[in-house]
């Protein structure tokens, strides 16, 4: 039996589904960069932390590649918003801590995050960087919901402004998204 | 509806980017079986995201790798589809829960080994018992029979056995079957004798003593049956030594009982 070096998509997912420990090595080599470079824009603070959620999330891959179903988007979304919940899990367990140790309030940490979505830019990465290219009052929706994790509830009582407006601008900033992804 | 406004309104990047509200990506996924150009437009995105991701991509720990194959090697001896475990402060309150269930179920096993095996005994016990009842029936019953004969039979002379002077407590019945000269003897009360000593059954015929044969005061309760006789005018009991004697110690009567043929 050779050893195949590439795959397509769908013969890595199925080597993936019969467990094939070569198949996830290649994944490993192929996604772990991208994957994390999306944690390091999220997971801010800790270079550590980081790997520990790439860890985490490759090992959820493996367990969950079951789950994948590629009528609903292609692998590496899939991954992409593995390693987004992972982060923003990490993200939540720390900021919670942090609230706890320092007795503030909720709207303080709601507050403190938007300071930072707005302060964060300086050293941007990945898909950060191409934030920077829309209007301030769309980026902070965007960082505030992908980046944070919130919901747009939340982030219309962050902002203070209509959960209508919220809805909408974070819509018209990924339109813009795209068009800058070309 | 219009699709191209709908995949304009942005739905697209909310969905592949995870920002999409439960009840949109349900919509979404629903149109996207109606309307193949949502999937493509779907995937153009998701791959400009991927590729753009890509290009960003950043070199990760290195030891992050080992430690996931190690981790993942783990995983492949165990067949896929497990539960995910829990993490080890979790599984200690289903672990204790397990090991007090094993000592219950030791527990209970023993009690019920033990149960059964003291079930065992009793059962065996109990056909003992039973057994032993069913003989003792069958004997009474025989005796009953036996009795009902010899009291029923009309031929049969029932003679009382009075005590004497020197052993005035003494009594017992002898039925006497005088057409077929069969004689029994019912014990009803007579003193324990030393084990060297018998009571013998006499027949007195015209003043003579027959032999009848011996028995014990311990055979009470039940008939008797002594040798026979065609004639007797009356019966008498005395104590012999063991096995009895030719003739009797008259002396040592103890009862006596005529019958009619004495007349």
């Amino acid at each position: 039996m050779g050893i195949p070096i590439t795959y397509t998509e769908q013969e890595l997912v199925q080597a993936l589904k019969e467990r094939n420990n070569q198949a996830f090595g290649f994944l490993y080599d192929n996604y772990a960069g991208a994957l994390y470079s999306i944690i390091k824009q999220i997971v801010t603070d800790n270079p550590e932390s980081a790997g520990d959620v790439l860890q985490e999330v490759f090992i959820n891959i493996w367990r969950k590649i079951d789950t994948y179903d590629p009528t609903k988007g292609r692998l590496f979304t899939w991954m992409l918003n593995i390693a987004r919940n992972a982060s923003i899990d990490m993200l939540r367990s720390k900021g919670y801590q942090n609230a706890k140790k320092n007795q503030e309030l909720p709207e303080n940490v709601y507050r403190e995050a938007a300071n930072q979505a707005i302060l964060q830019h300086v050293d941007s990465i990945g898909l950060k960087k191409l934030l920077e290219k829309l209007r301030p009052e769309h980026r902070i929706l965007v960082e505030l919901a992908y980046f944070k994790g919130f919901t747009h509830e939340e982030i219309a009582e962050i902002v203070g402004i209509p959960l209508g407006t919220v809805k909408t601008r974070i819509r018209n900033a990924l339109q813009q998204l795209r068009e800058y992804l070309k | 509806m219009n699709v191209q406004e709908y995949i304009e309104s942005g739905i697209i990047e909310s969905y592949v980017m995870g920002l999409a509200s439960e009840s949109e990506r349900a919509e979404f996924e629903r149109l996207c079986r109606e309307y193949p150009e949502l999937v493509t437009a779907r995937r153009r995105f998701e791959e400009k995201l991927e590729g753009y991701a890509s290009e960003n991509a950043e070199v990760p720990p290195p030891d992050v790798k080992m430690k996931v194959l190690e981790a993942v090697k783990s995983f492949s001896m165990e067949p896929p589809r497990k539960p995910e475990p829990q993490p080890a402060r979790m599984a200690v309150l289903p672990r204790l829960v397990a090991a007090a269930s094993i000592v219950l179920l030791l527990g209970m096993g023993f009690l019920y080994y033990q149960t059964r095996q003291e079930n065992e005994v009793l059962t065996r016990s109990n056909d003992r018992l039973k057994l032993s009842l069913d003989t003792t029936r069958e004997i009474l019953k025989r005796i009953a029979d036996e009795q009902k004969d010899v009291v029923k039979n009309p031929d049969v002379t029932v003679v009382s056995m009075i005590g004497t002077q020197v052993a005035p407590r003494s009594s017992a019945n002898v039925y006497w079957d005088s057409a077929r000269s069969d004689v029994y003897l019912v014990v009803k009360n007579m003193p324990m004798l030393p084990s060297d000593q018998q009571y013998q059954l006499w027949a007195l015929i015209d003043s003579k003593p027959k032999d009848l044969g011996v028995f014990d005061a311990t055979d009470d309760k039940v008939i008797l049956k002594m040798k026979n006789t065609q004639k007797a005018q009356a019966f008498a009991i005395t104590i012999e030594k063991k096995g009895g004697s030719p003739s009797p110690t008259l002396q040592r009567m103890q009862s006596i009982g005529r019958t009619m043929q004495s007349q």
